[in-house]
């Protein structure tokens, strides 16, 4: 029995990454997690109030570096109440089901422009590996990360039924990733 | 040939083309309105709004361009043996029709701007919206929508019933000169 605290705590530790990269902070207000989608053919802008990630990156180690990102489905705003008002509903993220998108990268890679994450990321009950290219530069202990990927919504199973239609709403949505962040001492 | 601009006899092809184009343009937005909003939620009826939105938004254009031309050309004025309640009445129908093709389209684009939605016109360009997000303005701008759509039948009805009780009982040309072809006398 006396033991079971110290394997508690291996397990922990094997579980995360090594303690490497850098861990980091989002600073909410300077952030964004928003996407671009379309309706009837025209262009519209949502985001996400509420979302929290665990980050850890590091140029220099990339092996170690991860990305952990949960996104409160409910805390969508596209600036509309009525897209709002049916975007919880069942055809589309079914929050009542489904309150939480997450993406959990498996592999950060150098790029010639930035880099990229190879994540899974699941809405609803589907999840497929997303690619996420993006660009990192740091400031101190401040940094930027701007990225975004274009997904098929309809993969995710978002917006269902008569709801698939690519006139009533399109199928590609720019998912926009916007983050300033602080690194944290370990 | 018939003359581009209009004449002290007849009106040219410029406002008969924007007369006619607008005449098919208001018939069809308001049968796509009204067949639109009594269909049930799916993608036909978002796909007959978006056509509906951006015929509106075309008429709104053709309506000032309309206003322009009949601005910089003579209007052909109306027979001299009309009665004065007749010419008073046609006056005050064209006139309620220009009022109708502005705000109609005016009250729908604002119908969509306080829903926040975008509207893009025939998949060609996009419009800002007018108005912030506003519950409240959309369902004014929707009861005055709704209340011009019957005003329209209503003078249109005049606007029709007029034209053709001069063509077909008092066989004057007021129709003929907004038809192209021969020149009246």
């Amino acid at each position: 029995m006396r033991s079971y605290p110290v394997l508690a705590l291996a397990l922990g530790l094997a579980a995360m990454p090594a303690l490497a990269a850098d861990r980091w902070q989002i600073q909410h207000p300077d952030s964004r997690l928003g996407f671009e989608a379309t309706q009837q053919g025209g262009q519209f802008e949502g985001h996400f109030a509420d979302y929290s990630a665990q980050m850890r990156f590091s140029a220099d180690d990339l092996a170690n570096s991860g990305f952990d990102v949960r996104i409160d489905m409910t805390s969508v705003d596209t600036g509309s109440g009525q897209r709002d008002n049916a975007l919880p509903d069942k055809p589309w993220f079914h929050t009542e089901v489904f309150p939480e998108a997450r993406y959990v990268t498996r592999e950060i890679r150098r790029t010639d422009d930035g880099y990229e994450a190879v994540g899974d990321l699941t809405i609803r009950d589907n999840t497929h590996e997303v690619i996420l290219p993006f660009t990192w530069q740091v400031d101190g202990d401040t940094a930027m990360m701007d990225g975004s990927v274009v997904i098929d919504r309809t993969r995710f199973g978002v917006g269902q039924g008569e709801w698939q239609d690519p006139q009533v709403a399109g199928h590609d949505v720019e998912v926009i990733v916007d983050l300033t962040l602080d690194r944290v001492a370990d | 040939m018939m003359q581009i601009r209009n004449s002290s006899s007849r009106w040219g092809a410029g406002a008969q083309l924007l007369h006619w184009l607008m005449a098919l343009g208001i018939a069809t937005a308001m049968g796509l309105g009204w067949v639109m909003v009594n269909l049930p939620m799916g993608a036909l009826k978002f796909q007959l709004y978006a056509v509906h939105k951006s015929l509106g938004i075309t008429l709104l254009a053709l309506v000032m361009l309309r206003l322009v031309w009949r601005w910089l050309n003579t209007t052909p004025p109306l027979p001299g043996q009309l009665p004065r309640h007749e010419r008073w009445l046609a006056h005050g129908a064209h006139r309620a029709l220009y009022a109708l093709m502005l705000l109609m389209p005016l009250s729908g684009y604002v119908i969509n701007s306080a829903a926040n939605f975008p509207l893009n016109v025939f998949g060609l360009v996009q419009i800002p919206n007018l108005t912030p997000e506003s519950e409240a303005l959309g369902e004014w701008a929707s009861r005055i929508h709704l209340a011009l759509f019957w005003g329209f039948v209503l003078v249109l009805a005049g606007h029709i019933g007029g034209a053709l009780r001069h063509h077909f009982i008092l066989r004057d040309d007021i129709l003929r000169r907004m038809l192209p072809g021969r020149s009246p006398r």
